[in-house]
């Protein structure tokens, strides 16, 4: 059901790729960080390709791993998914000497994503540590969403029947994406970018609880607690593939 | 001005059953699929219909042109058909062996639908569409169907697709897809896949969801027939939605061809359970092997009713009454919008018109349209084709059309 390469863009571009919203939510993060100078590419044989770029007190994604400082290259998703999933260490194939970085801020950065994507009962009674961690989870799911489509075979045929537009995902007065569809390939556009369909939860509570498949979202759009409209075929389509994010994060 | 709908009732029903039923209201008459936007426009249950109205658990009215999507074709609660049924009732309905009702309805299809040398019966369309591929990979000792993108042939796993809930490779694996009027993509099937198709499957035209619906292009039946032919495919029909209402000798004759399986349910007895595949003679001996019924499937009163329903319909030379409704309903409402400037688009045959504001290619001007027709009593959808039924009178088309007026006014007046 899981296939390695899609699993490798879901943990590139949604989990590593979350690192920069976790360093401007969580005070914890952003400290480690903050004098940092460092870029930390990821190249997967066959898969993808990325690089952290931790300046200013602050992280960025980008898209290939060019004059990177830190090179961690893998000969195959499953060795990189092993090193998301802690099987597998890797060695730097470029900047040895800067693997202190690793050790001392990276992997403590996955640990404290880690803690706030799995979070526990007890750590998500705290309000604000709740609501971080939606947001993070609203912000892995609306790029898993995006490398599935584009990557995951059962995702792509949901993807063939969706039409060229744009869909607003959202938490209300919490945070925004926009998934641009073009051709059937699908990418993340400007938050702020113009829509033709639109699924919105009105409140964080109503968001988590679907995420954590506490409440069904069918009966949510019922109950007006999940609001959809536009180009519903996209919504269906995307929900489809929603069902497939939760097979490749369980 | 229009009276405004509440839905009280009907929220508070919705509470109720999503606590005891899964999704609340599942499947297409759920706010979900339904695409109810926004979901505080629409009602969520009925009370009771009548003729061509449907009355909701608030107790507001509507002129329905959703007809329990398609069953309703000669009114709600039609005194002939419920007589029929009434007086069967009385008789027997499901009992150990069947009555004479089964045959009779049987000879009454032969006599009306063009292909038909026998009738199976069954309850709902997904039954008659799986029963029609069975017989033919029974037939032919093929695995493979082609499907029209965009068609929808009922719920069982081999009419859904990979990415559906459910459903797995396996069950999806022998079903190859070829867009619609498109007959040389179908051909290039055929030569890939040379002796391993065993049935082309398809609505007699498109009348997919969130688009315009789509007439077949000319001859374009006649040379799926031919290719079906050459490579010994057989061809089905899946009239479900559109039976009866374009033509009653079934919609291959319609647009003037010949389907060898031809799969009816929805209006084929004005509400009652009942569902029918006809066929050609060549594959009755194919259908008489297959193992296929169901606890219900022989009971008597659905029997009753589709004779009396399918006399009615003959009586009334119906289809053609529908497509002079609906296209009395088309004009009007097209006009309308032309006042306030819209482009509405009616689509497909009028006795089952698809609506679309081409204005907004997102939907959402259009959904706002509808969901303010829908508060004063106009049961349309945003998403599906409508149905005409023969209850309606010009004076409900006048209403509708004022209604739609009024709808009209109310987006432009927002939007400007």
């Amino acid at each position: 059901m899981i296939e390695k390469n899609a699993l490798a863009y879901v943990n590139a571009f949604a989990l590593l790729g979350t690192i920069p919203a976790l360093c401007r939510e969580v005070d914890e993060a952003r400290e480690l960080i903050k004098n940092e100078k460092i870029s930390l590419g990821f190249k997967v044989k066959g898969g993808p390709c990325m690089t952290l770029v931790f300046k200013d007190g602050e992280c960025t994604l980008v898209r290939g791993t060019d004059g990177c400082d830190i090179l961690l290259a893998f000969s195959s998703a499953e060795k990189f998914n092993g090193m998301i999933d802690g099987t597998v260490t890797p060695i730097p194939r470029r900047g040895l000497l800067k693997v202190g970085f690793l050790l001392k801020r990276f992997m403590p950065l996955t640990d404290i994503l880690t803690r706030y994507l799995r979070a526990s009962d007890e750590d998500l009674a705290n309000r604000e540590f709740f609501e971080i961690s939606t947001r993070l989870m609203f912000s892995v799911i609306s790029n898993a969403l995006v490398e599935l489509a584009n990557n995951d075979s059962v995702s792509r045929f949901s993807a063939s029947n969706m039409v060229d537009g744009t869909v607003r995902l959202a938490i209300l007065d919490e945070c925004e994406a926009r998934i641009g569809i073009k051709d059937h390939t699908l990418s993340l556009e400007d938050p702020d970018s113009a829509y033709s369909a639109y699924m919105v939860f009105p409140d964080i509570d109503v968001a988590r609880a679907l995420f954590d498949g506490k409440i069904n979202a069918v009966a949510a759009v019922g109950l007006g607690k999940v609001r959809i409209g536009g180009m519903i075929c996209n919504i269906d389509n995307l929900n489809r593939v929603l069902d497939r994010v939760s097979v490749y994060l369980q | 001005m229009f009276k405004i709908y509440e839905y009280n009732k009907s929220r508070e029903l919705f509470s109720r059953a999503v606590k005891v039923i899964p999704s609340g209201i599942y499947g297409h008459q759920g706010p979900a699929e339904g695409c109810y936007v926004p979901v505080e426009a629409y009602p969520l249950f009925s009370e009771r219909a009548e003729g061509t109205y449907l009355y909701d658990a608030d107790g507001n009215r509507y002129i329905d042109y959703m007809c329990a999507y398609g069953p309703n074709i000669l009114g709600y609660n039609d005194p002939e058909i419920d007589e029929a049924a009434r007086r069967q009732r009385t008789l027997g309905d499901c009992t150990t062996l069947p009555s004479a009702r089964m045959i009779e309805f049987a000879e009454l299809l032969c006599d009306t639908v063009n292909i038909a040398d026998w009738a199976f019966f069954a309850k709902n369309g997904n039954d008659v569409t799986t029963l029609a591929v069975m017989t033919a990979r029974a037939h032919t000792k093929r695995k493979k169907i082609v499907f029209f993108k965009g068609y929808y042939h009922g719920v069982s796993p081999w009419t859904q697709k990979i990415d559906y809930s459910g459903v797995i490779e396996e069950d999806v694996m022998n079903n190859l897809y070829v867009d619609w009027n498109d007959i040389n993509a179908l051909e290039e099937l055929f030569l890939t896949h040379k002796g391993e198709i065993a049935a082309v499957i398809g609505q007699p035209y498109m009348h997919g969801n969130f688009a315009d619906n789509t007439l077949p292009e000319a001859d374009f039946w006649q040379k799926v027939r031919r290719l079906c032919d050459e490579w010994g495919t057989v061809l089905i029909i899946d009239d479900v939605r559109a039976g009866f209402r374009l033509d009653l000798a079934g919609s291959d004759h319609y647009f003037g061809f010949e389907a060898d399986l031809i799969c009816f349910c929805k209006a084929l007895a004005n509400g009652y359970n009942v569902s029918a595949l006809c066929g050609k003679e060549f594959l009755k001996n194919t259908v008489s092997g297959i193992s296929f019924t169901g606890s219900y499937w022989l009971s008597a009163v659905p029997f009753a009713a589709g004779i009396a329903c399918i006399e009615k319909m003959r009586r009334l030379d119906l289809p053609k009454l529908l497509i002079e409704k609906g296209t009395r309903l088309k004009n009007g409402l097209i006009d309308t919008a032309k006042k306030y400037g819209y482009d509405l688009h009616v689509s497909g045959v009028p006795s089952l018109f698809y609506l679309r504001i081409a204005d907004d290619p997102s939907l959402m001007l259009h959904q706002e349209w509808i969901a303010e027709c829908v508060k004063r009593g106009v049961f349309f959808t945003s998403h599906h084709n409508h149905f005409i039924n023969a209850a309606l009178s010009d004076e409900d088309i006048k209403l509708t059309v004022d209604i739609a007026d009024e709808a009209f006014s109310v987006i432009k007046n927002r939007h400007s």
